[in-house]
C-alpha cells in the first residue's frame, strides 16, 4: 500500500549535490551573505518546481481531492454514531483536525532524507563531507530548510484556496497567543521530523538496507503520529501512550494546538517536551554520526 | 485466436515463474515488503475497530459487513498492485528515457507487454490476507453458503479489477504528455480514495450527484462496492449487469486512449 | 528489390524554449515558445540485401532518428521508407518479427531477471520453435563466450557482457535486417573486438543486412564497406569507405625518414608538420602540391624512407563534420 506521505511535500532529491557556491561556508561570512545564499537556493528551487508546469498545478490540486471522501466518511461516521461529539471532537473539529495535520506534515515530513543519508554511506559519497569543511548534518539541515521554504511558498496558493473553501469547518483563527504557540510547534515539528529521520538514516552505518526499515517506520508513523485520526479517538491505554511518544509532534500536536485543545500549562509543558525531543533526536543523530564515522573509516569506506 | 491467447497465457506463466524465483532469491527484501503490507492491514483494521467502537453503523453498513468491505478492497487493491502498479509506474520513466521504444519493437501487443512486464510479489500476499479478512467477516455474520451470490461476487470482483486496471491504464497513458513521474502515484492514491469506502457515504445535497457521477459516468465506485454488496448486502441483478457492461466499455475506452497515447509518443519522439 | 529504401525522409520536432530566471519561469506556466528543429532533412538512400552499411555523423546529426524511423518507432514528418518490403511505422507483426534493433548502452532485457529468462520470454514473444531456439542460443553464447553468464541477473553483468546478451537477444529470432545504434560505445577494446567479430561471422553465415551507426572508425573499418555520412540531418556522402579520403581529404600525409638522423629545421616551409620523432616526420600537404613538395625535399635532403598516405580517416571525417557545422551555422 502506498502512503500519501511517501508522496508528500518535497520531491527533493536530497542526493543531488547543490553546486559548490551554495555549500554553507562558515557563518563568519556574515548574516547578509547567508540570507542571499538561501534566497538563491529558494529561487532556484522555485524555478525548478515550476519547470514542470502541468504536473505542478495538477498534482497539488489532486492531493486535496481525497479530502472530499474523508469528509464524507466522517460525516457518515458521526451520523451513524448518533453523537455530536467523538472523543472531544465534533464533526467540524474533526475535519479541521484532518486538514491541519496536512500542514503539520508539510513541516515535519522529510522525503528522501534518511534514504539519501543511507545512500551516501552505501555508495561512499559520504567522503565529500569528510574531505570538505562541511558538517553533514548541518549541511543537510540548511538544504532542508531552504527546500521547505521553497515548497511552502510554492504551495501557498493551493493550500490557501483549500482552506478558504473549507473555512466553514473552522471557528475562525485562534487568538495571538495560541497562534504563536502553533507556529512554534510547527517549527519544532520540523526539527523533530528532521533529526528523527536523520537518525534513522544513520543506521545505514550498521545496516545496508535502511530503506526497508524506513518503509516500516513511515507506515507506522502514519498511524501513531495521528495523521489518520486524532489520537484521542483511541481507547486507553493506547491514547495515553501515543501522546507521550515523540511521533505525535509530527502531526497531532500542532493540529490540536491550533484547535485550542491544549491550553495553559499543558500547552507550555508539551512545547517544552517537543523542544526536548528535538534536542534529543539531534543529539542522537550527531552521536550516531560520530560513532558511525569511526566505524566507517575503520572499514575504509 | 485461441493460439494467440495461449501465447499470452504462456508468457504470463513464464513471467510468474521467473519473477517469483527472483523474489524468493532475495528473501529478506521480500519479507520486509510483506511485513509492511501486514502492518498496513493492521492499521486499516485498527482504524476500523476504533470507529466501530463508537458507532454501530457507517453509511448504513454495520460492523461485520464493513469488515467484509475492507477485506474486499484490500484483496482487490493487492491484485492491482501485484500485477500492474509497478509497470504503470515504470511507464513514465520509460517514456522519459526513450526505453519505451524497445517495448514497441516486439511483435506482441504493447498494452500487454507494458502493463504485465513485471510482477511485484511483495504485495501478492495481500490478496490472501484480504481473502482471510473476508472469510472471517463471513464467519462472524453467520453467512450461509449461496452459490448464486458467490458467483455474482466472483464475477463482479473480476469486473472491479478490470475497471481499476482500466483507470490505471488511462492515468498511465497521461505520462506520455506529462513529464514527471510522481503524478501517477498521486492520481492512483486519489482513485483508491474513491474506491475504498462504501458508496453510501455520498449523501447530502452536493455529495449525491458526485456519487452518481462516480457510479454511472466514471464508474470508480463500482469497483469494491458491487462485489461486496453482492455477497453480503443487497443482491441487485440490475447493478451487477450494469457493472459488467461498464467494465467492457471502460476497458475498451482505456485501451483506445492508451493506443492513442502511444501514437502521440511516437510522433513526438526523436 | 532493395532491403531498405528511404526517399526524402524528414523529421522535424519542436523544442520548447525555457526562459531565464524566475519571471520567465512564471511566464512559462501559461505561455511557451518553441523552436522547430530539423533532425532529419530529406534523406534518401537505398540498401541491398546482404550489405553492411555504416551511418557516420557527429552527435545530433540525425543517425539515431533515421534508424528509429526505419524501425517504425517514429513517424516521419514527410518522406517515405520501406524496409523488408513493409512500411516500418505501420509496425505490423510480420515486420517486427524479421528485424532487430540494438542500441548501445541501452538495455532491452528484463533488468532483474537472468539473461536466460529474458531469452525464454523472447522465445515466447517471437513464437520460436524450441529446438531451433535452443540451437541458435547455444551457437550465439558460444560465439560470444558468455555461456556461463546466462543465469546471472542482467543488472549484475558488466557493460560488455550486457551488450553481448543484448546482441544475442537480437539475433535469437534470426532477423533478416539488423539495425545497430552505437553498439560498442563505452566498451573496452576486447569486448568491442568480440562484438565486431560476432557481427562479421553472423553476416558471413547468414547474409543478414546490417545498418550500423557508430562514432568509432574501428567499428566502421572492421565491418562496413559502404558509408553514409550525415551531418545536421543531411546526407553528405554515400559510397565506399575507401573513397572518403578522396572525396573529402584535401591533404595527404607524407611520411619521411631522414638519413641525417635528425629532421631538418626548415621542414615547416613545405607544409604542416604533423609529427616529429627523431629522424622521422609526418608532413601534411595539399593534395595538389604533393609531387612538388616531395621533389623539393628529395632534392635538398637525403631521405631513407618515404611514403604518401591518406590522413587517418578520423581526421577526414572530423573535418567533414566540422565543415558541415560551419555550413549549417552560416545558413
Amino acid at each position: 500500500m502506498t502512503l500519501p506521505d511517501a508522496l508528500a511535500t518535497t520531491p527533493a532529491p536530497s542526493t543531488t549535490f547543490v553546486s559548490p557556491e551554495f555549500s554553507p561556508r562558515p557563518v563568519s561570512r556574515g548574516l547578509w551573505s547567508t540570507v542571499r545564499k538561501y534566497s538563491k537556493i529558494v529561487r532556484a528551487s522555485l524555478v525548478e518546481r515550476m519547470t514542470y508546469r502541468g504536473d505542478f498545478l495538477f498534482g497539488t490540486l489532486l492531493r486535496f481531492l481525497p479530502m472530499v471522501t474523508t469528509i464524507l466518511l466522517w460525516q457518515a461516521i458521526y451520523e451513524g454514531s448518533g453523537q455530536k461529539d467523538l472523543a472531544g471532537f465534533n464533526f467540524k473539529e474533526m475535519i479541521a483536525y484532518l486538514l491541519l495535520t496536512n500542514i503539520s506534515r508539510m513541516f515535519s515530513s522529510m522525503p528522501g532524507l534518511a534514504g539519501g543519508i543511507a545512500k551516501d554511506i552505501r555508495e561512499g559519497t559520504l567522503k565529500r563531507y569528510l574531505v570538505q569543511p562541511l558538517n553533514m548534518i548541518g549541511y543537510l539541515l540548511s538544504y532542508r530548510v531552504a527546500h521547505k521554504v521553497a515548497y511552502i511558498v510554492a504551495s501557498f496558493l493551493p493550500y490557501a484556496l483549500l482552506f478558504f473553501l473549507c473555512r466553514n469547518y473552522f471557528d475562525g483563527l485562534p487568538d495571538p497567543v495560541t497562534m504563536a504557540a502553533y507556529l512554534l510547534s510547527l517549527v519544532l515539528s520540523f526539527l523533530v521530523g528532521f533529526f528523527f529521520e536523520a537518525s534513522v538514516g544513520m543506521v545505514g552505518f550498521w545496516f545496508l538496507e535502511v530503506t526497508s526499515l524506513l518503509y516500516i517506520v513511515m507506515t507506522l508513523n502514519f498511524f501513531v503520529s495521528g495523521h489518520m485520526f486524532p489520537l484521542d479517538l483511541l481507547p486507553q491505554p493506547w491514547s495515553g501512550l501515543l501522546k507521550i511518544l515523540p511521533f505525535q509532534y509530527m502531526a497531532y500536536f500542532p493540529a490540536v494546538v491550533f484547535l485550542g485543545k491544549v491550553k495553559g500549562m499543558a500547552l507550555v509543558y508539551n512545547l517544552l517536551a517537543e523542544a526536548g525531543w528535538a534536542i534529543g533526536f539531534m543529539l542522537l543523530a550527531r552521536g550516531l554520526y560520530r560513532v558511525g564515522l569511526r566505524r566507517y573509516s575503520a572499514f575504509g569506506g | 485466436m485461441l493460439g494467440a491467447m495461449g501465447r499470452y497465457a504462456r508468457l504470463l506463466g513464464d513471467l510468474t515463474r521467473f519473477t517469483m524465483s527472483r523474489e524468493l532469491a532475495f528473501r529478506g527484501n521480500f519479507l520486509v515488503k510483506v511485513s509492511v503490507e501486514i502492518l498496513w492491514l493492521a492499521i486499516l483494521l485498527a482504524f476500523y475497530r476504533t470507529v466501530f467502537a463508537r458507532t454501530k453503523m457507517v453509511a448504513g453498513w454495520p460492523e461485520e459487513q464493513y469488515l467484509f468491505f475492507v477485506g474486499c478492497f484490500f484483496a482487490l487493491n493487492g491484485l492491482i498492485e501485484t500485477f500492474f502498479l509497478e509497470n504503470c509506474n515504470d511507464f513514465a520513466e520509460l517514456v522519459r528515457t526513450g526505453d519505451l521504444d524497445f517495448l514497441l519493437l516486439r511483435p506482441i501487443d504493447e498494452q500487454f507487454l507494458i502493463t504485465c512486464r513485471k510482477i511485484d510479489w511483495g504485495t501478492g500476499p495481500n490478496v490472501l490476507m484480504g481473502g482471510a479478512v473476508m472469510g472471517i467477516s463471513l464467519y462472524q455474520m453467520g453467512w450461509h453458503f449461496d452459490a448464486v451470490r458467490l458467483l455474482a461476487f466472483l464475477v463482479t470482483f473480476v469486473c472491479g479489477v478490470a475497471i481499476a486496471y482500466s483507470f490505471m491504464l488511462m492515468l498511465t497513458s497521461l505520462s506520455v504528455w506529462m513529464v514527471r513521474n510522481q503524478g501517477l502515484m498521486e492520481m492512483w492514491w486519489l482513485f483508491a480514495s474513491l474506491a475504498r469506502y462504501p458508496k453510501e457515504i455520498f449523501r447530502g445535497t452536493w455529495a449525491e450527484p458526485v456519487g452518481v457521477f462516480f457510479t454511472f459516468v466514471l464508474p470508480i465506485l463500482l469497483v469494491a462496492n458491487v462485489p461486496a454488496s453482492a455477497l453480503v448486502r443487497v443482491f441487485d441483478p440490475g447493478m451487477i449487469l450494469f457493472t459488467i457492461v461498464a467494465t467492457v466499455v471502460v476497458f475498451w475506452g482505456s485501451r483506445r486512449f492508451f493506443l492513442h497515447a502511444l501514437r502521440s509518443y511516437r510522433s513526438a519522439s526523436s | 528489390m532493395p532491403m531498405i529504401e528511404a526517399i526524402g525522409l524528414t523529421k522535424t520536432y519542436r523544442v520548447f524554449q525555457k526562459k531565464e530566471g524566475l519571471l520567465g519561469a512564471f511566464r512559462g506556466l501559461y505561455h511557451r515558445e518553441f523552436k522547430e528543429v530539423k533532425a532529419v532533412d530529406h534523406v534518401s538512400f537505398s540498401i541491398e540485401p546482404g550489405e553492411m552499411v555504416a551511418f557516420l555523423g557527429p552527435n545530433g546529426a540525425g543517425k539515431t532518428t533515421t534508424l528509429k524511423m526505419l524501425s517504425g518507432l517514429i513517424y516521419p514528418t514527410s518522406g517515405t521508407a520501406t524496409a523488408l518490403g513493409f512500411t516500418p511505422w505501420q509496425r505490423l507483426d510480420a515486420f517486427r518479427r524479421q528485424f532487430a534493433l540494438v542500441m548501445g548502452q541501452k538495455n532491452q532485457l528484463w533488468w532483474d531477471l537472468p539473461a536466460a529468462d529474458s531469452f525464454q520470454l523472447h522465445r515466447e514473444i517471437y513464437s520460436l520453435p524450441t529446438a531451433e531456439f535452443q540451437k541458435t542460443l547455444n551457437e550465439l553464447t558460444e560465439l560470444l563466450g558468455v555461456a556461463k553468464l546466462t543465469r546471472q541477473a542482467v543488472r549484475e553483468l558488466s557493460l560488455g557482457e550486457r551488450m553481448k546478451m543484448e546482441l544475442i537477444a537480437a539475433l535469437l529470432h534470426q532477423p533478416r535486417l539488423l539495425l545497430l545504434d552505437e553498439p560498442t560505445i563505452g566498451l573496452d577494446v576486447v569486448a568491442q573486438v568480440a562484438i565486431q567479430k560476432c557481427l562479421r561471422d553472423y553476416h558471413a553465415q547468414r547474409g543478414v543486412t546490417m545498418l550500423l551507426t557508430s562514432h568509432y572508425m574501428r567499428d566502421v573499418e572492421a565491418l562496413c564497406s559502404r558509408v553514409l555520412v550525415i551531418t545536421h540531418g543531411t546526407l553528405v556522402y554515400d559510397g565506399p569507405l575507401s573513397r572518403i579520403a578522396e572525396r573529402f581529404g584535401r591533404s595527404k600525409l607524407i611520411r619521411l625518414e631522414f638519413e641525417a638522423g635528425v629532421v631538418p629545421e626548415d621542414l615547416e616551409r613545405y607544409g604542416e608538420v604533423a609529427r616529429k620523432d627523431g629522424a622521422a616526420a609526418d608532413l601534411k600537404v595539399d593534395r595538389a602540391r604533393v609531387a612538388e613538395v616531395l621533389g623539393a625535399i628529395l632534392d635538398r635532403h637525403s631521405v631513407i624512407d618515404v611514403s604518401v598516405q591518406d590522413p587517418p580517416l578520423e581526421q577526414v571525417i572530423a573535418r567533414v563534420f566540422e565543415e558541415g557545422r560551419k555550413n549549417h551555422d552560416a545558413a
